[in-house]
C-alpha cells in the first residue's frame, strides 16, 4: 500500500460533481453531430432508393448492435457488484451504473428496426411470413405463439422450417421481446441508479440502499441474460433464419462484458486524468478492472472457439453456412485475425501484473480491445449482406460477376462508407448519452458505508 | 567435560497486533535487512509491500512451462494425426488446418503443465519440503499459528549484530525478544 490511507476526513461530504467546460463542448458537439447524422440516417434508411437504404441498413444494425454491447454490459457490472456483494469497486460503480444508464437511449437508434422499410432489408424470414398471407394475430394469445393463418400459408409455401420455428420466429412475439429488452432493462437500471444517487443526498445514509440494490439485482440479473441472449437472437441470428447457435448468447455476452469493461476503464482514467476520483481510486483498483478484463479476454475466446469448434465439427449445412460465408476471400482474414488480435496478443500483454497497475498502458490495451471489438462486430453483421442483398436484389447488387464467377460476391463496393457513418452516428449518440449521465451525478457514492473500504482496498 | 556450542539462528520478536507488526516491518526494511521475515497466523494485506519484497520469478516459470505444455499438445496430435498417420475424419483436412481439433489437448495439457510448473517450482523457490525449521526450537513460536505475529530476523544477514540488533528489535516494539539457537 504504497498510497496514503484514505478516511472519511478525504471524502467530500457532499460529493464530487464533474464541472468542465471542456467536457460540456464534447457533449453538446457530440449531441449536434448525433442529431445531424441521424437524421442523415433516416433519410438513408427510409427514402432513399434500395442501392443505399439495403447496405445501409446492414450498416446501421452493425453499429446499433456495438454499441447495444457496451451499454447493456454497463448494466451487466452494476448488477454484478451489486449481487456479489462486493465491496473493491464501490469506487468505480458509479461509472458502471451511468455507463448502463445509456441503455434505456439505445431505444431511439433501435427504433428502426420497428419499420418494415429496414427489416425487409434485414431478416428475410418476415418477408417470407408477410408473403405468406394471413393474419399475424390469428392465434392463441394473440399469435405470441404464431398465427395459424400464417403458419398455413407457410405451409402452402413448402416453408416447413419456418412453420416449425413460428413459435418463436413470429413478428408479433418480436414486436413483444423488442418492448421487453428496453422496457424490463431500462426499469432495472433506472431503478437501481436512482438507488445510488439517492444516497448520495441521503443525510443519514445506512445500509438500507446497498441491501436493496442487492436484491434488485439478484432477480434482474436473469431479466439481463434473457435481454441480450433473446436481442442477438432476435436481431443478429434472425438475420439468417436457416441458422443457429446454442452458444450465441453467451458469445455476445462475452464480448458486451470485455469491452464494457474496457469502457469502464478508459473512462475512470480520463476522470482521473481531470483531476476526480483521485482520493478513492488507485492501482488497486486498475489492476483489479485489468484482472477482469484478462478473464473476460480468456472467456471471449473460450466461447467463440466452442461455438467454432462445434459447428466444424458437426458439419451440418444450416450450421457452416455461417462460417462458410465468413471464411471466404477478406472474411477469412478478419476471422482469422480475430483469433490472433482478439485473443492471443491481448492475453499475452494482460498476463503482466505491472501493466494492469498502470492506467495509461492499460487504458491503450483498452482502446485496442474496443478496435478488435468493431472487427468482431463487423464479422458479425456485414458479411452477411451481400449474400441477402445479393439474393433479394440480383439486378441491383449481382450474385455473379466477372470477379465471381462462380456466383458468390463477398462485398458491396461502397457500402463500406455506410458502415462508417453509420457507427458516427450511433457513436456520437453514444457519446452524448453517457457524457449527460456522468455529468449528471457525483462521479463516486460518497455516502456509501463502503466507499472507504473500496478505496483502501488492497489485492 | 565438553560444551556444545549452538549456531544461533537469529532474533524472534513478538508484536501486539497485525498492523504494529506492519508498521514494525517497513521499519526493517528500511533499516536494510535482507534475511528476515513474517510470521502471522493469517495472511495480512500489503504485507509483501511493507517488507519491500520483489516479485516473485515465478510467473516465469509458469508462463513457460504453459507454453511447454502448448507445443507439446500440438507436437503430439501433430505428428502423430498429419504426419505419421493422416486421419481422415468427414472429409476434414489432415494439415495444419486441423489444428481446431488438437485445440482441447493443447488447452489441457497448457493447464496441466502450468500446474505441475506452479507446484513444483512454488515448493523449490520455497525449499520445501522440509523436516525441520530452526525456529521450532522457539517455544513461543508455535503461537504464530494462533494469536502472535512474529518477526524473525536472521543471523546470516550482514546487518546482523548480537546487541544493536536486540536493540533495534526493542526501538521498533518487538517483545518477548528472544535469541534462537539451532538445536543439535
Amino acid at each position: 500500500m504504497s498510497h496514503h490511507f484514505v478516511t472519511s476526513a478525504d471524502i467530500p461530504a457532499e460529493g464530487e460533481r464533474i464541472s468542465s467546460s471542456k467536457l460540456d463542448s464534447v457533449r453538446r458537439i457530440a449531441g449536434g453531430a448525433a442529431a445531424i447524422t441521424g437524421l442523415i440516417s433516416a433519410y438513408l434508411l427510409f427514402v432513399a432508393p434500395p442501392n443505399i437504404a439495403g447496405p445501409f441498413a446492414y450498416s446501421w444494425l452493425f453499429a446499433l448492435f456495438f454499441f447495444f454491447t457496451l451499454a447493456i454490459g454497463g448494466c451487466f457490472w452494476t448488477l454484478l457488484h451489486n449481487v456479489s456483494n462486493s465491496s473493491w469497486g464501490t469506487s468505480v460503480r458509479r461509472i458502471m451504473e451511468n455507463l448502463g444508464a445509456v441503455f434505456p437511449w439505445m431505444a431511439i437508434f433501435a427504433a428502426p428496426l420497428l419499420f418494415p422499410q429496414v427489416q425487409k432489408w434485414l431478416f428475410e424470414w418476415m418477408n417470407i411470413h408477410n408473403a405468406a398471407g394471413g393474419s399475424p394475430f390469428d392465434g392463441f394469445l394473440f399469435g405470441f405463439y404464431g398465427s395459424d393463418s400464417v403458419k398455413h400459408g407457410l405451409e402452402e409455401q413448402g416453408q416447413a422450417l419456418l412453420v416449425n420455428k413460428a413459435w418463436y420466429m413470429n413478428k408479433v412475439a418480436w414486436y413483444i421481446r423488442f418492448a421487453f429488452y428496453f422496457i424490463g432493462m431500462g426499469l432495472v437500471i433506472n431503478g437501481l441508479r436512482k438507488l445510488s444517487t439517492a444516497q448520495d443526498v441521503d443525510p443519514n445514509p445506512g445500509t438500507g440502499n446497498l441491501f436493496k440494490a442487492r436484491a434488485r439485482s439478484s432477480y434482474s440479473l436473469i431479466i439481463f441474460a434473457i435481454t441480450i441472449t433473446f436481442a442477438g437472437i432476435d436481431w443478429l441470428q434472425g438475420l439468417k433464419y436457416e441458422w443457429f447457435s446454442t452458444m450465441w448468447g453467451v458469445y455476445l455476452f462475452a464480448g458486451a462484458a470485455l469491452n464494457s469493461m474496457a469502457v469502464i476503464i478508459i473512462t475512470a482514467t480520463l476522470l482521473q486524468k481531470g483531476g476526480y476520483l483521485k482520493r478513492v481510486v488507485g492501482p488497486e483498483h486498475y489492476h483489479i478492472m485489468g484482472k477482469l478484463l484478462l478473464a473476460f479476454t480468456i472467456f471471449w475466446a473460450y466461447v467463440s472457439f466452442s461455438q467454432f469448434f462445434l459447428i466444424w465439427y458437426a458439419n451440418i449445412a444450416e450450421e457452416t453456412q455461417w462460417f462458410t460465408i465468413r471464411n471466404t476471400e477478406g472474411w477469412n482474414t478478419g476471422s482469422i485475425a480475430l483469433v490472433f488480435c482478439h485473443f492471443v496478443i491481448p492475453f499475452v500483454i494482460l498476463l503482466q501484473a505491472w501493466l494492469k497497475k498502470n492506467p495509461k498502458l492499460l487504458s491503450i490495451v483498452c482502446a485496442y480491445t474496443l478496435v478488435m471489438h468493431i472487427l468482431d462486430h463487423y464479422l458479425i453483421v456485414i458479411p452477411e449482406r451481400s449474400v441477402s442483398l445479393g439474393n433479394m436484389l440480383p439486378d441491383i447488387f449481382p450474385l455473379k460477376s466477372d470477379a465471381h464467377p462462380d456466383g458468390i460476391t463477398t462485398v458491396i463496393p461502397g457500402a463500406f462508407w455506410g458502415d462508417i457513418f453509420a457507427f458516427v452516428a450511433v457513436g456520437s449518440g453514444f457519446l452524448f448519452f453517457y457524457l449527460r449521465a456522468l455529468s449528471q451525478t457525483a462521479t463516486y457514492p460518497h455516502r456509501d458505508p463502503r466507499i472507504l473500504e473500496s478505496a483502501n482496498v488492497s489485492n | 567435560m565438553s560444551t556444545t556450542r549452538k549456531r544461533v539462528y537469529g532474533y524472534l520478536a513478538e508484536f501486539g497486533s497485525a498492523s504494529a507488526l506492519y508498521k514494525a516491518a517497513e521499519k526493517v526494511r528500511d533499516a536494510g535487512f535482507r534475511k528476515w521475515d513474517c510470521h502471522t497466523p493469517y495472511p495480512v494485506h500489503g504485507l509483501d509491500g511493507a517488507m519491500g519484497m520483489k516479485r516473485s520469478i515465478l510467473p516465469w516459470f509458469v508462463f513457460f512451462g504453459g507454453m511447454l505444455g502448448t507445443a507439446t499438445g500440438f507436437g503430439l496430435a501433430y505428428i502423430t494425426q498429419v504426419e505419421i498417420y493422416p486421419t481422415v475424419v468427414q472429409a476434414k483436412p489432415a494439415n495444419l488446418f486441423t489444428v481446431p481439433a488438437f485445440f482441447p489437448i493443447m488447452f489441457e495439457l497448457t493447464i496441466l503443465f502450468s500446474g505441475f510448473t506452479t507446484l513444483f517450482g512454488l515448493l523449490a523457490l520455497m525449499k520445501l519440503p522440509r523436516l525441520n525449521h530452526p525456529l521450532f526450537a522457539s517455544r513461543q513460536f508455535h503461537r504464530a499459528t494462533d494469536d502472535a505475529f512474529f518477526i524473525a530476523l536472521e543471523a546470516r544477514d550482514p546487518k546482523f549484530h548480537f546487541d544493536k540488533t536486540r536493540a533495534f528489535l526493542e526501538e521498533i516494539g518487538g517483545k518477548s525478544i528472544e535469541l534462537v539457537e539451532e538445536e543439535d
